[in-house]
């Protein structure tokens, strides 16, 4: 199980790193920290569902907790559910 | 990012405001005289609906709240299930003036008006029941703004809008700054709203391209709304993202929406004009481009901003348009018909007019070096130069007219101010206007509102008598006041005049005394007692009302008159009622005026006051006391006044044979003559006011620029005599030194 704390602004200039540090963790059971997050922008979000899709289609599980409040409103404005970009079950 | 464009929309949301307020008002006065024809209640329907539906758009609450419950109380008058009562209109103009507070209260982000929810619930007994506060649900239940509803106005209200908007951004969104999350909270707020995002194109890690951008989303509006609105939210983004806006629900789409292909997704900037039409589908219940063709067209000037594409139709277009269906009541004036407008800044108007002023000042000039050259009269520079003041005047008359506006809106507030001062003193009282088309200088307009207030308040107040002494008097319980406006004599004269008991000349007299303001000895004639009401601190309350009696008195009005460059005057009969004239000038820019010359100074003297000159010979003079002559003209005695005595410049002449006069009038049309050394010319001079620097200097209007560039002073005929102490004979002078 690794755990990733994401950072607070997950905008344009976070993207790239963020997707690397996903890619350099794929075939782990994933527990993202986004409790720190206070803005989650479109990019990120692509790559976090992106990370979702490939976990979902490996068989690992990615889970997102905690989430702050801010990141669940941005999830509630971009039309999802964590579920949608989460896969497994929580630990 | 969009702040200004929105700040532009929502002042002009106001100014369409204020336009159906006034269109309210109209419809009502029309009600209360007894027009019940659908037409006129439908007008007053609309412009509160529009009103409701505008103020929607911004989240405006509390107006909306009210709106909504007053429109409710109509709808019901409408649909033919109440009756209209006198009761009931009162109330009807009551809401109305709150719906205006609402108004204010919301443009100026002030709290909102006291009182209203007594109004509303009065309003809702009338239909039993009542509407109930609005619920959060019914806020976003609304037409969209003033668009093209209510062309069938006794139709249904269609059903809640639902709109779909697919939108795709493109990696370019990201690069310059944007961020979809701040869109779809913005789509958000419009209404009800239901986001879906499209994770299917969506590549695994592996192969994302962190470059690109692979997801969309439906969102579905339910609500007030309008395509521009919601075009609006995407106004910076437009060429680095995909939209596509229709009416509906998404189930409901054509199938070919759905497909929505986006050619090359991968390239910004590639997608950028590729955008799908922006109109509504025909089926659309909320045709936005569908209205009838007889449509004003309002321009806002202010708002020329190039748009990528054909801007969507100016969200308030269909204002303008109510009265244009023609079957409303026959009566309705020219002023209120729709015509094409032009919204236009006022700051630049006043450039204008300042820039005219300074052009006939040039001209003057230019006629002044032409005249020192010595061409001949007929000669092609002269000519040319008449041709060319012809066309000063022609400008300057034209320029002079953008500024002019009808007093209509003037009266209606003073219709308001009646309601509210009526009520708060328990007097039956009729508010009757004249004249609402007489146009006046919008600066005169503004500034004549506070002391006409004031003299409404005063009229109801201590003008009227209680229903009961009327009634013992053998008039009507209803009191009844005329607020008028004419031009005459080119000026503009206003008039309030009640039907009440006269000023009590015994009691004015005596308060006069006790304060001090007159010695108790003084003989006073009738008109002179009226006049005392002017004095700075006459109150003839003998307690202090809400509505006047604060000491603020009518000398402030006739301050504020003065400051105008007019005159108040008043005239009263005991028993009839009391008439207050204000006389003011069409325009505070130019006036025609007689230039003379006393004792080697140049003055203007306004053409609109001089009756007539004559040279005086010794017969026409008569001798009147030791200090002061009269002439005889035309059969009648005319007081004779100095100006070069009268403005300090010279003692009195001994004799004034063969000296020229000007004969002027003055409103209540008695008759002075001037004397002058010479009459120079008669021009158009242009107004330069003295009253920031100086004050208001007795006798003086304001000054002005001459063709050599010598400062003269406009005289105010009037007023100067008012003042004048008509000393035409040297001993008193004489004595005086």
């Amino acid at each position: 199980m690794t755990t990733i704390a994401l950072a607070s602004r997950l905008d344009l200039s976070q993207v790239t790193p963020l997707a690397t540090a996903l890619r350099g963790a794929a075939g782990a059971d994933l527990v993202l920290d986004a409790s720190a997050v206070t803005h989650l922008g479109g990019l990120a979000l692509q790559v976090l569902a992106s990370a979702a899709k490939s976990a979902r289609q490996a068989g690992t599980s990615l889970i997102i907790t905690p989430r702050s409040d801010a990141f669940d409103d941005a999830l509630a404005v971009f039309g999802l559910s964590p579920a949608d970009i989460q896969t497994g079950e929580a630990a | 990012m969009a702040t200004d464009p929105m700040a532009e929309i929502r002042a002009s949301f106001f100014i369409e405001c204020e336009e159906l307020l006034e269109s309210l008002q109209d419809a009502l006065s029309d009600m209360d005289e007894g027009s019940h024809d659908n037409e006129t209640i439908n007008i007053v329907f609309r412009a509160v609906h529009s009103i409701k539906g505008g103020a929607g758009a911004f989240g405006l609450d509390a107006l909306v709240a009210f709106a909504h419950r007053y429109e409710t109380v109509l709808d019901e008058l409408r649909s033919g299930r109440m009756t209209i009562t006198p009761d009931a209109m009162k109330l009807f103009f009551q809401a109305a003036d709150f719906l205006q507070d609402h108004v204010r209260a919301a443009r100026d982000a002030a709290p909102p008006p006291e009182g209203s929810e007594d109004c509303l619930v009065s309003l809702e007994a009338l239909i039993g029941g009542g509407a109930g506060p609005v619920v959060e649900e019914e806020v976003t239940d609304f037409q969209p703004m003033g668009l093209a509803f209510d062309f069938g106005p006794v139709d249904e209200a269609p059903a809640t809008p639902v709109w779909t908007v697919r939108f795709r951004p493109s990696a370019a969104l990201f690069s310059s700054g944007n961020e979809p999350l701040h869109l779809l909270r913005a789509l958000g707020k419009l209404g009800a709203s239901s986001t879906t995002c499209d994770l299917s194109r969506l590549p695994p890690l592996e192969s994302l391209d962190p470059e690109s951008f692979w997801l969309e989303w439906v969102v579905e509006i339910t609500g007030d709304v309008t395509d521009f609105d919601i075009r609006e939210v995407f106004d910076f983004v437009e060429d680095v993202c995909e939209i596509e806006i229709t009416s509906g629900a998404a189930a409901t789409l054509p199938s070919g929406a759905a497909d929505f292909a986006m050619p090359d997704f991968g390239m910004p900037g590639a997608a950028a004009l590729d955008l799908p039409p922006l109109t509504p589908d025909p089926e659309d219940p909320v045709p936005v481009a569908a209205a009838p063709a007889p449509q004003a067209e309002v321009i806002a000037i202010a708002k020329s901003e190039p748009r990528v594409e054909a801007p969507p139709p100016p969200p308030f277009v269909a204002v303008e348009m109510p009265a244009a269906s023609g079957n409303g009541p026959a009566q309705r004036e020219a002023a209120s018909e729709p015509s094409a407008t032009v919204r236009v800044d006022l700051d630049r108007i006043d450039r204008l007019v300042n820039l005219v002023g300074e052009l006939v000042i040039n001209q003057a000039m230019l006629a002044q070096s032409v005249a020192e050259a010595g061409l001949p009269p007929n000669s092609a520079v002269m000519t040319g130069l008449e041709a060319f003041m012809m066309l000063t005047r022609d400008i300057q008359d034209s320029v002079m007219m953008i500024r002019a506006q009808p007093v209509k809106p003037l009266f209606q507030r003073m219709a308001r101010i009646v309601r509210e001062a009526s009520s708060a003193v328990g007097k039956e009282v009729r508010l009757r206007t004249e004249g609402e088309a007489t146009e006046v200088d919008k600066t005169v307009i503004e500034r004549l509102a506070d002391p006409l207030t004031h003299m409404i308040r005063n009229a109801v107040d201590h003008g009227l008598e209680t229903p009961e002494k009327r009634r013992a008097a053998g008039k009507t319980s209803e009191g009844v006041i005329t607020l008028s406006a004419q031009h005459r004599s080119g000026r503009v004269v206003i008039e309030v005049v009640d039907d009440g008991a006269g000023i009590n000349r015994p009691k004015v007299r005596e308060i006069a005394i006790s304060k001090g303001l007159v010695a108790p000895d003084a003989q006073l004639s009738d008109s002179e007692i009226d006049n005392l009401l002017f004095l700075p601190g006459f109150s003839t309350a003998d307690q202090v009302s809400a509505l006047s009696g604060r000491g603020v008195g009518m000398d402030v009005v006739r301050q504020a008159i003065q400051s105008l460059g007019g005159r108040i005057t008043i005239h009263s009969e005991p028993g009839k009622g009391t008439r207050f004239s204000i006389s003011l000038p069409l325009t505070l820019a130019v006036l025609d005026g007689m230039v003379v010359n006393v004792a080697g100074e140049t003055l203007v003297v306004p053409l609109s006051a001089i009756l007539e000159t004559a040279t005086l010979t010794d017969e026409d003079i008569r001798a009147l006391g030791p200090n002061t002559n009269v002439i005889h003209v035309r059969g009648a005695f005319v007081p004779l006044y100095d100006l070069g005595a009268e403005l300090g410049y010279r003692a009195p002449k001994s004799s004034y044979a063969g000296g020229i006069v000007l004969l002027t009038a003055q409103e209540n049309g008695t008759r002075s003559a001037l004397v002058v050394d010479s009459i120079l010319e008669q021009r158009q001079v242009v107004i330069k006011g003295l009253q920031r620097s100086y004050g208001h200097i007795p006798g003086v209007a304001a000054a002005t620029i001459l063709g050599d560039g010598q400062i003269a002073l406009i005289l105010d005929p009037p007023d100067l005599v008012q003042n004048a102490s008509g000393r035409t004979r040297s001993p008193a002078f004489a004595l005086a030194g």
